[in-house]
């Protein structure tokens, strides 16, 4: 699975970590996250991040 | 106060701040400022750009006075910080027929900063419009220009661009239009470093829409407008997007001259090696002025003696200012001296931890330095030459 990184902050999401805090198990796909999960470091929306290659 | 004409039925109805000399009580104003707003009158519906800080909205009630404006059908809200959203309650208050008009996430944030009427907000969708009767408003959703809610306004007919922060300057003057472009240039600089370069990235994506429509002014929310497009789009897109250019941004402090010797030593050396230095003494420095330099740099050399068990205070305050400016400098690395001890380098090389750099080794001395000294330093700006020279 990707991991995707947020062009705002610089913050990584890991599916493997997945965001625990906003309620995100870990496993979770990118893709899978809902349309409203924002970053977890600024609050950006999902439109914010771009796959790390 | 007078409203000045931009042409036909638009007005610049903002207000110069010429006095202050400190923003968020973080950034110097050498220039003092401006609050653009911008009255637009269509055959049918009147539109109100942006309004001015809240320390200034007499200047804007006035001019819409002078103006006779009697009825408001719009405000736009291109963003919501108080510097231009400040004066929306009085304006609300004075044209009870009047909308708000901004992104649903502005929306949010007008209720929770100025506890706006939410009845009385509307929001837009990229690129809906919106009809004055014979002039068009389009919205143009750029998000991180630079708070998550910020859109930019298009006047299609008179192809005129409202971009609030973006490509703003920080400079009082009477001046409508950019009369001196090096002086403009300057306070763009300034400003873009300051307040857009965390968002580099996000800013590209919003440079590249903006290049999609044909504009033929830049009505900004600071500073003078742009009849000459093309200056300011291109300067951003050298800020953005240009290669970092053979130069290091130096900030130090010396507190009993060891740190002093080895950044005048250093500075030398990459001097002659064709290298250009910028240096910054933190104790009298004004962090615009550093935030500019870092716009172009390629390598950050921090100087520090030891405070302590780590760097002196000023310049822990630049490294974290640096590390949430996330600059597109390459190599960074850390020169100082130190009594007995301490942990400067780890503290500092754990604080940039944003800039994706390469640490070039660090030359930290025990007391005065020696001549395997400034051997390493030698070697150090031998380096950095080097590196530079794979950027071409």
């Amino acid at each position: 699975m990707d991991k995707w990184e947020c062009m705002v902050c610089g913050y990584v999401y890991d599916p493997a970590v997945g965001d625990p805090d906003s309620g995100i198990a870990p496993g979770t796909p990118f893709e899978a996250l809902p349309d409203d999960w924002v970053c977890p470091e600024c609050g950006a929306g999902k439109d914010m991040f771009e796959k790390v290659e | 106060m007078k409203p000045r004409k931009i042409k036909d039925g638009i007005y610049w109805v903002g207000a110069v701040d010429w006095d202050r000399r400190l923003f968020d009580d973080l950034i110097p104003l050498p220039d003092g400022t401006s609050y653009n707003a911008y009255l637009i009158r269509g055959s049918e519906k009147t539109a109100l750009i942006d309004t001015v800080d809240p320390t200034m909205s007499h200047v804007l009630l006035d001019r819409l006075n002078q103006l006779n404006v009697e009825r408001i059908d719009y405000v736009i809200a291109n963003h919501a910080e108080q510097d231009h959203s400040g004066t929306l309650p009085q304006v609300l208050e004075r044209y009870p027929e009047a909308r708000v008009v901004c992104t649903p996430k502005c929306k949010g944030m007008l209720v929770d900063l100025l506890l706006a009427p939410e009845d009385r907000v509307l929001t837009v969708d990229d690129g809906a419009t919106l009809s004055l009767g014979d002039r068009t408003l389009e919205f143009i959703h750029a998000p991180w220009v630079h708070w998550p809610e910020t859109m930019l306004t298009y006047l299609r007919e008179d192809r005129i661009l409202f971009p609030c922060d973006f490509f703003g300057s920080h400079l009082a003057t009477t001046d409508l239009y950019v009369s001196d472009e090096g002086r403009v240039y300057e306070a763009a600089k300034r400003y873009y470093a300051e307040i857009m370069m965390p968002f580099r990235r996000v800013i590209e994506k919003n440079l590249e829409k903006v290049q999609r429509y044909e504009i033929s002014l830049i009505a900004p929310s600071h500073g003078p407008m742009y009849d000459r497009p093309e200056f300011i789009l291109e300067a951003y897109r050298d800020w953005v997007l240009g290669d970092p250019k053979n130069i290091v941004v130096l900030p130090y402090i010396s507190m009993h001259g060891t740190t002093r010797v080895m950044v005048n030593y250093l500075v030398d050396a990459l001097v002659e090696k064709g290298v250009t230095v910028q240096q910054f003494n933190l104790a009298v420095t004004d962090i615009g002025e550093l935030a500019m330099a870092l716009v172009d740099a390629a390598t950050i050399v921090i100087g520090s003696p030891t405070v302590l068990t780590g760097a002196h205070p000023n310049v822990i305050y630049a490294a974290y200012l640096a590390n949430a400016l996330r600059p597109k400098v390459k190599f960074v690395s850390i020169i100082g001296s130190y009594g007995w001890g301490g942990k400067m380098v780890q503290q500092l090389a754990g604080m940039i931890s944003n800039l994706k750099v390469e640490v070039l080794e660090p030359v930290v001395v025990k007391g005065r330095p020696r001549d395997e000294d400034f051997a390493a330093l030698d070697k150090l700006a031998a380096t950095i030459a080097e590196k530079h020279e794979t950027l071409k």
